[in-house]
């Protein structure tokens, strides 16, 4: 069991890490402190370098600057195979000539461990990631996508890794089954102890899952925080847009020009969740139309035709309000967040 | 009604691919070094004669000779070229694309005889060995293509997933990449030894004294045709067509295992 101490080393230190492709910055000057034992998501749009740090992370690729501590030990120069990680793959890159047993014992093979003991090894992990046991034998060209998803997550973790890396796992899984492995990736986590970094475009996922939450954009980690912090206090209008939909609203002078109220700052942007808007309450109030309603469940989302424009508001599904009705909406300015850019 | 005129074609065609090898073999049971059907005297005296002179031996030992060589050579710089060609992003990879595939839109007589100036040139004697070379020149292209086309289509992340599981490069080479390439190795090689085994006109200008089957053939025609001649034509045939079947039942036992 790895120490993890009040002053034990990070599982992961990174310090100025960068990687350029050409002109291109894929990974700009990120700095971070995994620690063990922690779910750590890194989510960011598309080409925001998450796959990159990954890769640098699993010794799949160098940095151009910066360093990397495992544990207080520098594995810049390591080669994958000698570093005690393991990844989870965007394409899964399964073995595709090979079995199911055969692509998740692959590991144990390297090491020189006998058939039989990789057999039950194998039979083992098919339990842990709830695939039938006759799978085994089966070609993974075989398994449905999902099926595949756990042959790639038992095949990793056959290597025993003290860190896995998950890249996008989940993504080309429909709702319920995704919903039904988060879970169970979480419930792995918490029962194994290991550090997982995990990468993902789902803000869903990153909340339900994570101990903590990295944003990346243009190569560069902007926030890391609890998800409750990167949710309510953003540390701009790019995080904040990026964990769901939000309201914006511009401060100038030390009023929101859009209702002409004051404002809780001289200038900056205020946000304001959907769910923090509601009929006749707040201390800032507008009239509104309602123009689209679209059903989430226990809750329904509308959009707001105003005179600051379109206004997103999330109510519970109870409301009576229907599209083309007029009413006067409102927020608590104790229930926004400021942010300077 | 088209379903019985598609056979006709179909039996047709076939009739015209395998009439002129059935000939060649009509050809080698006759006693006259005239062609004329149907024969007077049917004999096995060629096959005879054949089996028993030590030049059919030779022929044919120099013909596998050359063709094991470039089969085996090809195989291995095809594999890595293949690699290179279709794997690995580096700067000039479209220029190493290009100069790879044109030896291939070269007349093989103008290959030839640049290729037998050049040996001169640079002062080899023309012999088998020379011919191995000059096979290269052209077929290695072709074993590059076959193999290439099993690297379009695979996930290179393959490889890195290996090395993220522990595995040595080496290692990934053996189980991951080579595992794949390995269908494609085996038509490259086989297509290499088949090309090999059957070319005259390179074989012509770059084997010096050497002797291979096709050149024999080609020249007793022109100017000494026996019937011996189509018997060792015959037991040539026999011999790829035998190495054919070698190589599909090995594969076929090996899926097995
Ligand atoms: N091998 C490479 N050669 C050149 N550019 C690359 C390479 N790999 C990544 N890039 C570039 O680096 C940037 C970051 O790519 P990366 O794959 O890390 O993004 P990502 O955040 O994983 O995106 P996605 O969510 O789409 O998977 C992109 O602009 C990409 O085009
Ligand atoms: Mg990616």
């Amino acid at each position: 069991m790895p120490d993890t101490g009040a002053d034990a080393p990070p599982a992961l230190s990174l310090s100025g890490l960068s990687r350029s492709f050409g002109d291109t910055r894929a990974l700009d000057d990120v700095s971070l402190d995994i620690r063990e034992g922690e779910f750590f998501t890194v989510v960011g749009p598309s080409g925001s370098g998450k796959t990159t740090l990954l890769r640098i992370l699993a010794g799949l690729d160098r940095p151009t600057a910066g360093t990397l501590h495992l544990r207080g030990r520098d594995i810049a120069g390591l080669p994958p195979n000698k570093r005690p990680t393991a990844m989870v793959f965007q394409s899964l890159a399964l073995f595709d000539h090979r079995s199911v047993g055969e692509n998740v014992a692959f590991a144990l093979k390297m090491r020189g461990v006998g058939a039989e003991a990789r057999r039950t090894k194998a039979l083992e992990l098919l339990d842990l990631v709830r695939l039938p046991r006759d799978y085994h034998d089966r070609p993974v060209t075989q398994c449905s996508g999902g099926e595949r998803q756990r042959v790639a997550l038992a095949r990793a973790l056959a290597s025993d890794p003290e860190i896995l890396f998950f890249d996008e796992p989940l993504s080309a899984l429909d709702y319920r089954l995704r919903k039904t492995l988060e879970v169970e990736l979480r419930d792995l986590q918490k029962r194994t102890g290991r550090t997982f970094v995990y990468i993902t475009h789902s803000l869903e996922e990153a909340m339900v899952m994570s101990d903590r939450i990295g944003i990346m954009r243009d190569g560069r980690l902007v926030q890391v925080g609890d998800p409750a912090t990167i949710y309510g206090r953003p540390r701009d209008r790019f995080v904040a847009r990026f964990m769901g939909e939000v309201n914006v609203f511009e401060i100038a002078g030390g009023r929101l020009p859009a209702f002409d109220a004051p404002a809780p700052a001289q200038d900056g942007w205020l946000i304001v969740r959907p769910e923090a808007l509601a009929p006749d309450a707040g201390d800032v109030q507008f009239d509104a139309t309602v123009t689209d309603i679209y059903r989430l469940g226990s809750r329904v989302q509308m959009h707001l035709d105003t005179a600051a424009g379109t206004l997103i508001a999330e109510l519970p599904a109870s409301t009576r309000l229907a599209e083309g009705d007029a009413a006067r909406f409102g927020f608590a300015v104790a229930d926004t967040h400021r942010v300077a850019e | 009604m088209i379903r019985r005129l598609g056979l006709v074609w179909l039996t047709a065609l076939i009739a015209l691919m395998y009439l002129p090898i059935l000939s060649v073999i009509l050809a080698s049971l006759s006693t006259s070094r005239y062609m004329r059907f149907p024969h007077r005297q049917w004999s096995t005296g060629a096959y005879v004669d054949a089996v028993s002179q030590d030049q059919t031996w030779i022929l044919h030992a120099t013909s596998f000779k050359i063709a094991a060589l470039v089969a085996v050579l090809s195989l291995i710089l095809a594999t890595f070229g293949a690699m290179a060609f279709a794997r690995y992003d580096w700067r000039g990879r479209s220029w190493f694309q290009k100069a790879v595939v044109l030896p291939i839109f070269f007349p093989q007589p103008v290959l030839g005889l640049a290729l037998l100036l050049f040996l001169t040139a640079i002062g080899v004697t023309p012999s088998w060995r020379s011919a191995v070379f000059a096979h290269m020149v052209w077929i290695l292209p072709i074993v590059t293509l076959v193999i290439s086309i099993r690297l379009f289509g695979y996930d290179p992340a393959q490889e890195d997933a290996a090395r993220d599981l522990g595995a040595t490069r080496w290692q990934t080479f053996r189980e991951v990449t080579l595992p794949h390439l390995a269908p494609g190795m085996v038509s490259g090689g086989l297509f290499a030894f088949l090309l090999s085994w059957s070319n005259l006109p390179l074989s012509i200008f770059t084997t010096g004294a050497d002797t291979t089957l096709p050149e024999y053939m080609f020249t007793r025609v022109a100017t000494n045709y026996a019937p011996v001649i189509s018997a060792i034509a015959v037991i040539a045939t026999l011999g790829s067509v035998a190495l054919g079947l070698v190589l599909l039942l090995a594969l076929r036992l090996r899926r097995r295992s």
